[in-house]
């Protein structure tokens, strides 16, 4: 479904994607794992057309997209969910989550979206009527994943969805994850520090380091210990 | 008592034009982040426009205005395609924005004086007349004049909360990177923003033009009090623009009243110096 | 090798000039020409002391102007009700600048951020003309100050020129040592990237309120040799024809550089005697000319020259080596 060749990118005189090559297929989760700092929020942002790609292909569905500027990816049914979330602060629940449906082709399903969002995550039923900026962590969180599910998204990118969540919490976010997953048919991409949370959601795993991908493995052909020592 | 009265009234009446006139510069700072220093001859222009249109071409009142402000909504976009945004790429844009919408301003004031001469024009009331009631005298031009003014406001805050683009424009305005991941085209969205303000602050400029008499370089005066209304207001809150336009509208007519017209400009000077050196972030807690 | 011959290039340039300056007045020009070099000493300093406040530290001020002014003003009401000499006023004069606008700017741009910073220039330089019409008994109101005496009796614009000439010498060395020392680097440290300034040490407060004061203080120093070698000053020196002037000065030349407002002010002190002739003309050109630079070519004439430079190098770099393939 997303196929990267080869992506190299940029800021300013620094390297940060170096002949990047991975592939999602379709109703796949597959996981990023790598030490922080080493581009693997660039490599999603690079996909999704947030950073310029300056050299490689990206292609979804078969259909080159490395030169889209973001606003026209989503349309095409790619997602990126920031690790900074990136909410609008000032407008409530309900208003952010449809903003997400803002593209027209996620414009028709908005309602059925919007049930479901309120399904996986019961908590923003309550709270659709609160300002963004009065939210928790957590449910920032999962304000940010469905407004990623409101466009109608084929494909979803997730940055460290867990990220600075209390455990309970983390499994809740993994568990959304999951069924978005086996409900919706949703590709996942998902860029994470929890390894084993990851590795148990996860169909395969890319290793990326230095802005490079070092290894991939299925799931269950590999154990926490391993990628943890892979890190350093 | 009475002089008291009627100071609110055209309180009112100032109150309303400065709002609508402010709304024109916060929703493109609030938007854009760009500080629009052609706010004044914006305004000016397209006062000059309707009357240009009324005197020259002999179109109706109404046509004038309806005519007008497509032009202006035209200008902003096309000032924001091709110098706005080239310079929005290039480093230093807070202060080339600044000067170059400085330049624009002279450059246009001065053509303005060229073509139309110096000579003092207007644009005519709406209605003739007054009503009184007891004491107070309001002209039903006035009357009018914030009728409009409210209904501009309302059709505004429609605009920003139901439709589609006035809700990509909020959406920049709270978070570029958040509108860039729903799908928003941030940069078209600067330019119906700035389309939407220059015809916002065109607007102004033609309500403006029918109570005080206009020469090119008025849209100066215009501007600075521009300036103090969105400072003291909050930087890039519309309510907070709104509600700091009533109070200095109030202001200025109770200073005209007690104090004498002499003393109008120094006060907004000094509120304009206190807001910035106190609380810059004004009263609804603009963007620092 | 050839880095070098540039550099030298270039300070053959600045001894030219400065020889010429040196023997101008040998050539027994008018006192009319005498006076408008006068205005190009006087300018370039605004020019200069506004490039490194906005250029090299990054801070948008729009009121510079007033800075000139209050020297211009503390220098002439002093000089001429107490009869004081100007060599003792003009720095009064500077440091009344430079306490002003440290107080009501340079503090605040602590806390503020750029347009905030902008907006305070504006007013204060705005007020400034409302401020002298109140207290016309001592600054002459709209009228504006006149008779002021000069350097000393029996002067003629010889004197004035060389005295000005002399005082546009050691400013520009001052702010020259400046831009070239820690504290230069500081100011240009903090305009680029702040955070990794402010890493390394560098105050961003300290910084900012130096940066004001010196920038004050020497224009407000320029203003005072402007005084006394004109004899008047009035509030339309706070309008905005000398505002956009001086904007155009550092623009034309090259925010930024060092002889970029040089050169600026020298162009448009020198153009503008010519430019009387266009009349209402002048001010849309001048509007147009800034709006140009600014989209067109935001380096200025430095930049042009850079560029010419570089194109001229090339052509003696490919003749060379032609020469030795040849």
């Amino acid at each position: 479904m997303l196929e990267v060749e080869r992506l190299e990118s940029f800021y300013g005189d620094m390297q940060v994607l170096r002949q990047v090559s991975l592939e999602v297929r379709e109703r796949e989760i597959v996981a990023l794992f790598g030490p922080n700092g080493h581009g693997k929020s660039t490599l999603l942002k690079a996909v999704s057309g947030l950073q310029p790609a300056t050299s490689g292909s990206i292609r979804l569905r078969g259909q080159e997209i490395s030169r889209l500027p973001a606003h026209e990816t989503v349309g095409m049914g790619l997602a990126y969910i920031p690790e900074e979330r990136h909410l609008f602060p000032d407008m409530t629940v309900s208003e952010n989550l449809n903003l997400g449906a803002y593209t027209p082709s996620a414009h028709g399903k908005k309602k059925e979206n919007l049930e479901f969002v309120y399904d996986i995550f019961p908590r923003l039923a309550e709270r659709r009527s609160q300002l963004c900026s009065t939210l928790s962590g957590g449910e920032s969180r999962m304000v940010a994943i469905g407004r990623g599910l409101m466009s109608g998204a084929s494909l979803l990118m997730v940055d460290e969805p867990s990220l600075g969540l209390a455990p309970g919490l983390k499994q809740g976010v993994f568990d959304a994850i999951a069924t978005i997953n086996r409900e919706r048919g949703i590709t996942i991409l998902l860029v994470e520090q929890e390894i084993e949370h990851g590795l148990e959601l996860a169909d395969r795993i890319y290793l990326f380091k230095k802005g490079q991908i070092l290894f991939e493995r299925a799931a269950e052909e590999v154990n926490v210990e391993e990628i943890e020592q892979a890190y350093f | 008592m009475e002089s008291f009265v009627n100071a609110l009234v055209s309180a009112l009446t100032t109150g309303s034009l400065y709002a609508i006139m402010a709304l024109g510069l916060t929703i493109i700072y609030g938007v854009s982040r760009v500080f629009n220093f052609g706010h004044g001859i914006v305004a000016v222009l397209s006062a000059y426009f309707t009357w240009l249109f009324l005197g020259q071409l002999n179109l109706g009142l109404l046509p004038s205005i309806l005519l007008s402000l497509p032009i202006m909504a035209l200008f902003g976009w096309l000032v924001y395609r091709y110098s706005i945004n080239p310079l929005l790429h290039k480093p230093n844009w807070e202060f080339s924005t600044v000067l170059f919408m400085l330049g624009l301003g002279i450059l246009l004031e001065n053509v303005i004086l060229q073509v139309l001469g110096p000579r003092v024009k207007s644009i005519p009331v709406f209605f003739a007349g007054s009503l009184s009631i007891g004491f107070v005298r309001i002209a039903w031009h006035e009357i009018s004049l914030i009728l409009i003014v409210v209904l501009a406001l309302v059709a505004l805050n429609v605009f920003f909360r139901h439709t589609r683009t006035g809700q990509a424009m909020r959406a920049v305005a709270q978070s570029i990177p958040g509108a860039r991941v729903v799908g928003i085209d941030v940069e078209r969205i600067f330019g119906y923003t700035f389309a939407l303000a220059f015809a916002a602050t065109g607007f102004s400029g033609i309500l403006l033009g029918t109570k005080y008499y206009m020469t090119p370089h008025i849209g100066w005066d215009w501007m600075v009090k521009g300036f103090v209304i969105v400072t003291f207001g909050g930087l890039g809150s519309t309510t907070g623009a709104i509600y700091a336009a009533l109070i200095l509208g109030l202001v200025e007519a109770l200073v005209t009243l007690y104090l004498g017209a002499i003393w109008v400009w120094p006060i907004w000077f000094a509120i304009f110096i206190v807001v910035l050196l106190l609380r810059p972030q004004g009263i609804a807690g603009g963007r620092m | 090798m050839h880095l070098r011959s540039y550099l030298t290039w270039r300070n053959a340039v600045v001894v030219v000039g400065l020889i010429f300056l040196a023997v101008y007045p040998l050539f027994k020009p008018s006192a009319y020409m005498l006076h408008v070099f006068v205005l190009f000493f006087v300018w370039a300093i605004v020019a200069q002391n506004w490039n490194l406040l906005m250029g090299y530290a990054g801070i948008v001020s729009l009121g510079n102007i007033g800075f000139l002014a209050i020297g211009g003003y503390v220098s002439g009401i002093l000089a001429k009700s107490f009869g004081l000499s100007p060599w003792i006023t003009i720095p009064i004069g500077g440091v009344a600048s430079a306490l002003l606008v440290t107080v009501f700017l340079g503090l605040p741009a602590l806390r503020l951020s750029g347009i905030y910073i902008a907006l305070l220039s504006l007013v204060f330089a705005d007020s400034l003309p409302s401020i002298l019409t109140q207290t016309r008994s001592i600054t002459g109101g709209a009228m504006g100050l006149h008779e002021i005496p000069p350097f000393f009796p029996g002067m003629q614009r010889v004197h004035d020129y060389y005295i000005c000439l002399a005082a546009f010498l050691v400013i520009m060395y001052v702010l020259y040592r400046t831009i070239h020392s820690p504290t230069g680097l500081a100011f240009v440290a903090l305009r680029d990237a702040e955070p990794f300034a402010t890493s390394l040490g560098v105050n961003r407060f300290r910084e900012r309120v130096k940066v004001f004061a010196l920038s004050s203080f020497l224009t407000g120093i320029a203003g005072g040799f402007y005084v006394h070698s004109l004899g008047d000053i009035s509030p339309t020196t706070l309008g905005i024809e000398p505002f956009l002037l001086a904007i155009t000065m550092m623009e034309l030349g090259g925010v930024g550089t060092f002889f970029g407002p040089i050169l600026g002010a020298a162009v448009i002190v020198f153009g503008n005697e010519f430019l009387r002739l266009a009349g209402l003309l002048r001010l849309t050109l001048l509007g147009a000319i800034i709006c140009g630079i600014i989209l067109f070519f935001p380096g200025g004439i430095m930049q042009l020259l850079n560029q010419l430079m570089g194109w001229v190098r090339q052509r003696i770099l490919q003749g060379r080596w032609a020469a030795q393939d040849g």
